[in-house]
């Protein structure tokens, strides 16, 4: 970026030669910011297609998604969505800002960053080529439960590739995170002086290399069994079909906490700098991404309690046990909020509302966490609203926040005020006319995942309103791609400090960063380094004296 | 009057409760699901207090909290207290230690096994469910995008579901009775249903399991002893009244195709061995032929492996004592099935 910024004298690089610049890349901003523009085209695929899932489901009946077509539109909806839209938009941050937060060069390895990236497409390619070969896509669902996809095609097997490819880039990427982390923070900052972001990218980390390499080995199994006549998952000769979701689940729920730290931690940085205070309790922010991350590998077989073959008392206990630190995060952020002076930026709007509608997808965890109440709501559209509540209200409203807040940072330019407020409260009442009337058709006994429902069990009204919703999120994302195009026509204006509050390093370099991060780097001497830079500076004038 | 006051306020109470409420539009027919209903009300009172109390605040501070026009004062900078971490942690473990044991107790009340009036097992394949009554001799079935499996329970005796599958996994859901439970390859699942309410409650399979999986339903009927037992009769003199003449030379051909044979009733010359072929039209599928005594199914007299279409196998039955006996594919169940019978009532013909 810093090329464009060069004397007016010099010629414009031409445009293969800075094509070229970005697919060699090892820059991690540069590498950031494939991350997020790689993400948001799949957030894009992934949303035509949940469209074309809400389109279908309007109304009873199969009007133009044939049952197979279905079928395979919601397997790709949600592994698209999880694997190449949520979790790399996270790492895409992470990969940005981590260096930036902590006062590194770049990152650890700064090849392996490269090659973690472009794996990602390679992976969601493969993944989504299923579209065109004999039988169609992978159709046995995000969590391909087993022996239905041993059954599958070849879509499957891409599925199968697909997903390896994609699980290596985050082993990769999050044993590069770990490795930056530890190994790379400048003088003064200590570990509990990193910014709660920072904290939550490392706690992903830990996740990642623990979780991952299970589904990775829980695939070749899959595979195997597809075609070396291994017999992991066939009961009739002597394996077991429930092996596989012990395996999946083992990977997959602390998948579910990837998801989410990464937004906690976003949350956590503009929260504090759009109230113009601290984060409240960081330190009991830090024991709770903590705690989350070990307790997580606990809770896997929640995902199980219909299966009967599962100890329903332990695992209801711990995962009621998580939402404890979960809880402390809620509490810590209102306190920051708390006589505060607060500015309603939109990356703040998007703050507050992941606070509010990730509540709710928090509460009602707490009803499937009790194995009686989950024998009547698993399966339903109840888990599907959950779901998104916690995955939409939740991850992508910090994703929202997070685009928002370091937009300027990153392109030297601020997004449209005007366009975030629309698209915040457009993306609102969307949401949760899609999301919230999922609660009651769970409720009334709709299970999830099917492609057609009877018009007689009173689901229409429901799923129309449901349906309506989710065009209305669709005005909102539009708004959001509309408002990047029209900001990066605008010249660049940002100062340093973007939103002239900011507390963490990243504030302390110009916008865009130079290629070396740092012309100077601040010092460090509390978990807010670019806040103290600020109140040294402005002392004098508030009659601050520094005692 | 100072009582009004209160009055009002429960009103307005229960009118915030009934809101979510409107949407639990199911009401229990269960004895099971009668426990599980309450359970919902009771999480769904903590949610309320949890829900009310974080977006009340979040409101509260977004209200009292904003930034007024020209006022660039700093806010007091506070960190927060080791005090207040603890008590946030102590607020979330003592919702928990609340939640934890009721959720316990009714788990309890719900796994229950009463000694039960009638057993019922209950298979799914892919896309129907079948049902064996082993005590009373029947079997019934639903059929791939054809009908619902129909099955009656009589009220208020304790049910005994034996639950399996033999292709991939299965869910058997009756929204009404409060309960789901996977039908799983190599595992069966054994539960109880106390039906407390006589009806017809739809439900359907709600694991993922493949093409068919929306249409893969099933309609519970609970009713009377005397409608239960009337149903019992017909469906055994159905049973009864399927017959068939022997195939000459005992040379049997069955076929496969879209989860159902060609037939429901085959019959062959006693004091002969049978020469069978099975074929599969029905591509990627398993399916195999099973000889069982009856639909109980006690005992197994003859069996070919599985095999997937689209294919032919032959084999050879060894001579059966004369009788009427029960066939079936396993992986498919009493979807997939119909009478043999050994020895014609009427020997003639070629």
């Amino acid at each position: 970026m810093a090329v464009i910024q060069a004397p007016p004298l010099a010629r414009p690089e031409p445009v293969g030669r800075r094509l070229l610049v970005w697919l060699t890349t090892t820059d991690h901003k540069k590498i950031g910011i494939l991350y997020l523009i790689n993400s948001l085209g799949f957030l894009v695929v992934g949303g035509i297609l949940a469209l074309l899932m809400r389109t279908e489901l309007a109304r009873p009946g199969t009007q133009f998604l044939s049952l197979h077509a279905y079928n395979q539109v919601f397997t790709e909806h949600g592994t698209l969505m999880i694997f190449l839209f949520i979790f790399p938009t996270l790492a895409g941050f992470g990969n940005y800002f981590v260096p930036l937060q902590i006062g590194a060069l770049d990152m650890a390895f700064p090849r392996v960053n490269a090659l973690s990236f472009w794996l990602l497409p390679a992976g969601g390619l493969t993944i989504l080529s299923g579209f065109l070969v004999k039988g169609g896509a992978a159709a046995a669902g995000w969590t391909s439960f087993a022996p239905l996809s041993v059954q599958g095609r070849s879509g499957q097997d891409l599925w199968i590739l697909g997903l390896a490819i994609v699980g290596t880039s985050s082993i990769l990427g999050g044993i590069n995170f770990i490795v930056t982390i530890l190994r790379m923070r400048a003088p003064g900052m200590t570990m509990l002086r990193m910014p709660a972001f920072t904290w939550s990218v490392l706690a992903t980390s830990l996740l990642v290399v623990l979780a991952t390499p299970v589904l990775t080995a829980g695939l070749i199994m899959l595979f195997a069994d597809r075609h070396l006549g291994t017999v992991f998952f066939d009961a009739s000769r002597g394996g077991s079909a429930l092996l596989w979701q012990n395996v999946f689940w083992f990977f997959g729920h602390p998948e579910v906490y990837m998801l989410i730290l990464v937004a906690w931690g976003i949350v956590s940085e503009v929260l504090p700098v759009f109230s113009g205070k601290p984060l409240y309790g960081y330190r009991g922010v830090v024991l709770a991404f903590l705690l989350i991350t070990a307790l997580s590998f606990t809770v896997w077989a929640h995902h199980m309690f219909v299966t009967g073959a599962v100890e329903l008392p332990f695992f209801s206990v711990t995962t009621e046990i998580i939402s404890i630190p979960t809880g402390v995060l809620f509490f810590n952020w209102l306190a920051t909020l708390w006589k505060g002076k607060l500015r309603f930026e939109p990356p703040m709007l998007f703050a507050l509302g992941f606070i509010a509608m990730f509540l709710i997808g928090g509460i009602d965890g707490v009803w499937m966490a009790s194995p009686a109440m989950d024998f009547a709501i698993h399966d339903t559209y109840w888990v599907v609203a959950h779901i998104h509540y916690v995955l939409f209200g939740g991850t992508v409203f910090g994703i929202m926040a997070g685009l928002y807040y370091w937009f300027p940072k990153m392109s030297g330019r601020f997004l449209s005020r005007k366009l975030g407020i629309w698209q915040f409260w457009i993306q609102v009442v969307g949401f949760n006319l899609t999301f919230f009337p999922m609660h009651i058709l769970g409720l009334r006994g709709m299970p999830r995942r099917i492609a057609d429902y009877p018009p007689n069990q009173g689901w229409t009204g429901l799923n129309t309103l449901a349906t309506i919703g989710s065009y209305v999120i669709g005005i909102a994302i539009v708004l959001f791609f509309l408002n990047v195009f029209l900001s990066l026509r605008k010249p660049k204006d940002a100062p340093a400090d973007a939103w002239g509050s900011g507390n963490s390093l990243e504030w302390a370099t110009s916008s865009p960063p130079p290629a070396h991060n740092f012309d100077t780097l601040p010092e460090v001497r509390s978990g807010r380094p670019v806040y103290d830079q600020r109140a040294s500076r402005q002392g004098l004038v508030r009659g601050e004296s520094p005692a | 009057m100072s009582s009004t006051r209160p009055r009002r306020w429960l009103i307005l109470i229960g009118a915030v409760a009934c809101l979510p409420l409107t949407g639990c539009a199911e009401r229990p027919a269960t004895t099971q699901g009668v426990y599980i209903h309450l359970l919902y009300f009771i999480i769904l009172t903590l949610a309320l207090v949890v829900f009310v109390g974080v977006e009340g605040m979040l409101l509260y501070s977004i209200i009292r909290y904003r930034r007024r026009a020209g006022d660039d004062s700093e806010p007091p900078q506070r960190y927060g207290s080791t005090r207040s971490i603890a008590l946030f942690f102590l607020i979330g473990a003592a919702l928990v230690a609340i939640l934890f044991p009721y959720g316990e107790q009714v788990l309890a009340l719900v796994q229950q096994k009463p000694t039960p009036i009638e057993t019922i097992n209950i298979q799914g394949s892919q896309w129907q469910w079948s049902a064996v009554y082993p005590n009373e001799g029947i079997a019934t079935s639903g059929k791939s995008f054809v009908r619902s499996l129909v099955i009656d329970v009589p009220i208020g005796e304790p049910v005994h579901i034996h639950l399996i599958s033999n292709d991939v996994m299965h869910e058997l859901f009756v929204p009404n009775f409060f309960f789901m439970r996977n039908a799983m390859p190599g595992f069966a699942n054994d539960f109880t249903w106390t039906p407390t309410r006589l009806g017809t409650f739809n439900g359907q399979c709600a694991e993922f399991c493949g093409l068919g999986h929306a249409r893969m339903t099933l309609v519970v009927r609970v009713v009377t002893d005397e409608a239960f037992l009337a149903w019992v009769q017909q469906q055994r003199e159905a049973l009864l009244k399927l017959t068939c003449p022997p195939t000459s030379g005992n040379s049997l051909h069955v076929t496969a195709k879209d989860i159902s044979w060609n037939t429901n009733c085959l019959a062959v010359f006693p004091g002969e061995p049978v020469s069978l072929a099975v074929t599969n039209l029905d591509a990627g599928i398993d399916h195999n032929f099973a000889i069982w005594n009856g639909v109980d199914q006690k005992h197994q007299f003859f069996a070919t492996g599985k095999f997937s279409g689209v294919a032919t196998n032959s084999f050879t039955i060894a001579t059966l004592p004369p009788g009427k006996y029960y066939f079936q594919c396993n992986v498919h169940g009493p979807a997939m099935s119909g009478v043999f019978i050994v020895g014609s009532p009427k020997r003639g013909g070629g």
